[in-house]
């Protein structure tokens, strides 16, 4: 870690801040936790002899830091939380909402609190998250999203369980926008899929249905569970004007009734992840379990109304839906293995890979990784002006990888094998450097 | 040449398979799968003291995570046919539901130095794990609803040994399709041979998309049966099911059963058969059943050990011959 007495130059680093929409090749001096100026590259107003440390960085791109508003954790204890927070930092990603599950479960103030005082550290990402909008995730009894709210929470959500009850959701909705915060539905008609309560085990959905699932004899979950759960919630966001997100969107129709909802000026926005834009069912076919997740992946006229979307800013933000997955759960057959993936790494190149294919542009991209999330959370925008603090990411937006589980701090991924574009080189915060690969070791004074 | 030809005939050489494990018929080709048919129908016919013992020495371990007895002494009468040690091991699928990991199970069988590993097991794609992290064979004994290899080939023998080539004919699988692996690899195996599959099942067990697979699709099983060289039954799987897909056994007979009237439809010399075990009074009426002049059903029984020998055969031929 450098001293903060430094002065740091970043030499000839292109700067993009979404928020008010600069996009210019600066100088950029970096001196304690702020950002003292930002010039022309070679302005004469930047005195060489001040500066102790040179890093040059053409052909670099400085940008906020990412905010990821959709993270499991696999429990609360503190090794999972500093070690997500490292995962974080190497990705480039500076805030990240820890979403509730099973193991993780944020119903009530003080485990809100606790999670709060374990991540606190001044030199790591920050750690938000959401409570859970019943208790135990069970879809019945409403949790105390007032308290949770006071204690932190910056959302409500029962993480990969789909609210089904529509009284429920209801009052959760009326509820909710008490606080101003949204509501955060992961949309799949539990019973479509085969997941309710009165159905036995073995029938429950593994993967989208058709043509794949039909070849390989797993259970099918229909792409009309997604939509439904939308259509439902989209008539109660109306009636009682809640902000309504929709978490992780991954077909067609759910694109179509979103585009309609926020026609008609509903309080409604949603997110889709890497593999929803990157990939299909047909990577099904070799069983392997790390192609499975909640929801499926879809076949490809989903896919490419996904990136439509994308392109059409009908989805907001992306997200990883980073769910670490040990091997003990996921070497198993197909049915028994676990549901989700890694996706923090990931996240920066395939959300790039989106602007390398044309779909969208840089700032687009990156505005979709900081201040779309940071709006729509109400949490403060991301800016890198002169004495804005010093806390953003260095992309090398030409550093190509092949992805390797073995090699990655958290698996599995489903991208294992492909070959990606697009890397955070380092990561500030508050003037500090958390994370510098050796790509950023070498510019320095260069 | 003609006596050549007759020759290679009665005495078709060891099946070739491109693969070690056998694990579906999916990706197959047509060669591989008439080797396996002409080999196995030369062993239909040999008396057990005529057969050599190719295989002593050769260790078969007999997997089963899930119940069944047929295909299981089948492979077993199959390997010591041949002179193979086959061990049955039944696994208790409650424990490993309870915590304990298949792939831990997998890699005690394997030090064990099989040879080859038959696996039954109710999940899809089971078998295939297997084979990626052991350096055994695995030939799939019925996985899930996917693939039931071995019971698809000895259907085709059956059919071939009764009616003869079956390129031309016409074919309908009836019943639960949704839940049945045997479906899946009758459908595979038989479109690439070249019949004409027609899938006959009530729309919620009919699974998504099956045209794409080569068939024809049929709610009636009046329409789906007319004209029919063949009727292949299902059994309804009610441990796979959830229990909306049918009203009750007896709408399902009504409209599903086959009985004789209904059989009327299919061509006049056209055959039963089922995988067994049989639902009487549900997928096929009783009389039909017990009906020698039209069901092939213990034939299909007959031909499953003879095809299970090709089988291990060839992957034991794979394996040493190179």
């Amino acid at each position: 870690m450098n001293d903060i007495q430094k002065k740091i130059l970043l030499k000839t680093i292109r700067l993009i801040n979404p928020k008010n929409n600069f996009d210019r090749e600066s100088d950029v001096v970096i001196n304690g936790n702020k950002i003292v100026s930002i010039e022309k590259p070679g302005s004469k107003t930047i005195n060489q002899k001040d500066i102790d440390l040179t890093y040059n960085c053409k052909n670099l791109i400085l940008c906020p830091g990412i905010i990821d508003m959709k993270v499991h954790l696999n429990g609360l204890n503190q090794e999972n939380i500093t070690k997500t927070q490292k995962v974080a930092s190497k990705a480039g990603i500076l805030k990240l909402v820890i979403t509730p599950n099973e193991d993780t479960m944020l119903d009530d103030p003080t485990t809100i609190e606790q999670l709060y005082e374990k991540s606190k550290d001044p030199l790591k990402p920050s750690i938000l998250c959401y409570g859970t909008a019943t208790k135990n995730i069970a879809g019945l009894q409403i949790s105390e999203l007032g308290l949770m709210t006071e204690s932190g929470a910056i959302g409500f959500t029962d993480g990969v369980n789909c609210i089904q009850d529509s009284l429920v959701m209801r009052r959760i909705m009326s509820y909710a926008s008490m606080f101003n915060k949204p509501v955060i539905q992961h949309a799949e008609d539990r019973s479509l899929a085969g997941l309710s309560q009165s159905n036995t085990d073995n029938v429950s959905g593994e993967i989208n249905e058709g043509e794949i699932s039909t070849r390989l004899g797993l259970i099918g979950i229909p792409s009309c569970a997604e939509a439904i759960i939308i259509e439902r919630d989209l008539r109660l966001a109306k009636m009682t004007n809640a902000h309504y997100h929709v978490s992780n969107i991954s077909t067609q129709e759910s694109v179509e009734v979103i585009r309609r909802g926020k026609k008609k000026g509903i309080k409604i926005t949603c997110d889709t992840s890497p593999p929803y834009f990157s990939l299909n069912e047909l990577e099904l076919l070799s069983y392997k379990t790390s192609f499975k997740l909640s929801p499926p992946l879809r076949n490809e006229d989903d896919r490419l109304s996904i990136t439509e979307a994308i392109k059409e800013g009908i989805i907001d933000v992306i997200t990883s839906n980073h769910f670490p997955r040990s091997n003990d759960t996921k070497l198993l057959p197909f049915s028994s293995a676990s549901v989700g993936a890694c996706g923090l790494e990931t996240l920066l190149p395939l959300t790039l890979s989106l602007v390398k294919q044309g779909l969208i542009d840089l700032m687009t991209a990156l505005s979709m990784l900081t201040i779309k999330p940071a709006k729509l959370l109400n949490l403060e925008i991301p800016d890198i002006q002169k004495d804005s603090v010093a806390s953003f990411i260095i992309v090398d937006p030409e550093k190509s990888e092949i992805i390797n589980e073995n090699n990655l701090l958290t698996s599995p991924t489903p991208f294992h094998g492909r070959v990606l574009e697009g890397f955070n080189l380092a990561t500030f915060l508050n003037g500090k450097i958390i994370y510098e690969s050796n790509e950023f070791k070498n510019l320095k004074n260069g | 040449m003609d006596k050549i030809k007759k020759l290679i005939k009665s005495h078709p050489p060891i099946a070739q398979l491109s693969s070690n494990h056998l694990l579906a018929i999916e990706g197959m080709n047509k060669n591989e799968i008439l080797s396996l048919i002409e080999r196995a129908d030369y062993f239909a016919d040999l008396e057990t003291s005529q057969i050599k013992k190719f295989l002593e020495g050769y260790v078969v371990l007999n997997v089963f995570f899930e119940n069944s007895t047929r295909t299981r002494v089948s492979f077993e009468v199959a390997g010591k046919r041949l002179g193979a040690d086959v061990i049955n091991i039944s696994v208790n699928t409650s424990s490993i539901k309870k915590g304990e990991s298949l792939l831990d199970t997998a890699n005690t069988l394997s030090a064990m130095k099989p040879d080859l590993l038959i696996v039954r097991h109710p999940e899809s794609g089971a078998p295939k794990l297997f084979s990626e992290y052991l350096d055994c064979s695995i030939v799939n004994a019925g996985d899930g609803r996917h693939e039931h290899p071995t019971q698809a080939l000895l259907d085709a023998l059956t059919i071939r040994r009764k009616l003869g080539e079956i390129e031309g004919l016409k074919i309908s699988i009836c019943g639960d399709i949704a839940n049945s692996r045997v479906a899946r690899s009758n459908i595979h195996l038989l479109t690439t041979l070249g019949a004409q599959v027609k899938c006959v099942a009530p729309p919620t067990l009919m699974p998504k998309n099956l045209m794409s697979l080569g068939v024809e699709c049929f709610d009636n099983l009046k329409e789906g049966i007319k004209d029919c060289n063949v009727i292949m039954l299902l059994r309804l799987q009610n441990e796979r099911m959830s229990g909306t897909e049918t009203p009750s056994q007896r709408e399902y007979f009504h409209y599903y059963g086959l009985d004789k009237k209904k059989l009327d439809l299919a061509n006049n010399k056209a055959v039963i058969m089922h995988p067994g075990p049989m639902n009487r009074g549900v997928e096929i009426a009783s009389s039909l059943a017990d009906d020698t002049q039209r069901s092939l059903i213990k034939t299909q029984v007959e031909m499953g050990v003879a095809i299970r020998m090709a089988t291990l055969e060839a992957l034991h031929n794979k394996k040493y011959n190179k």
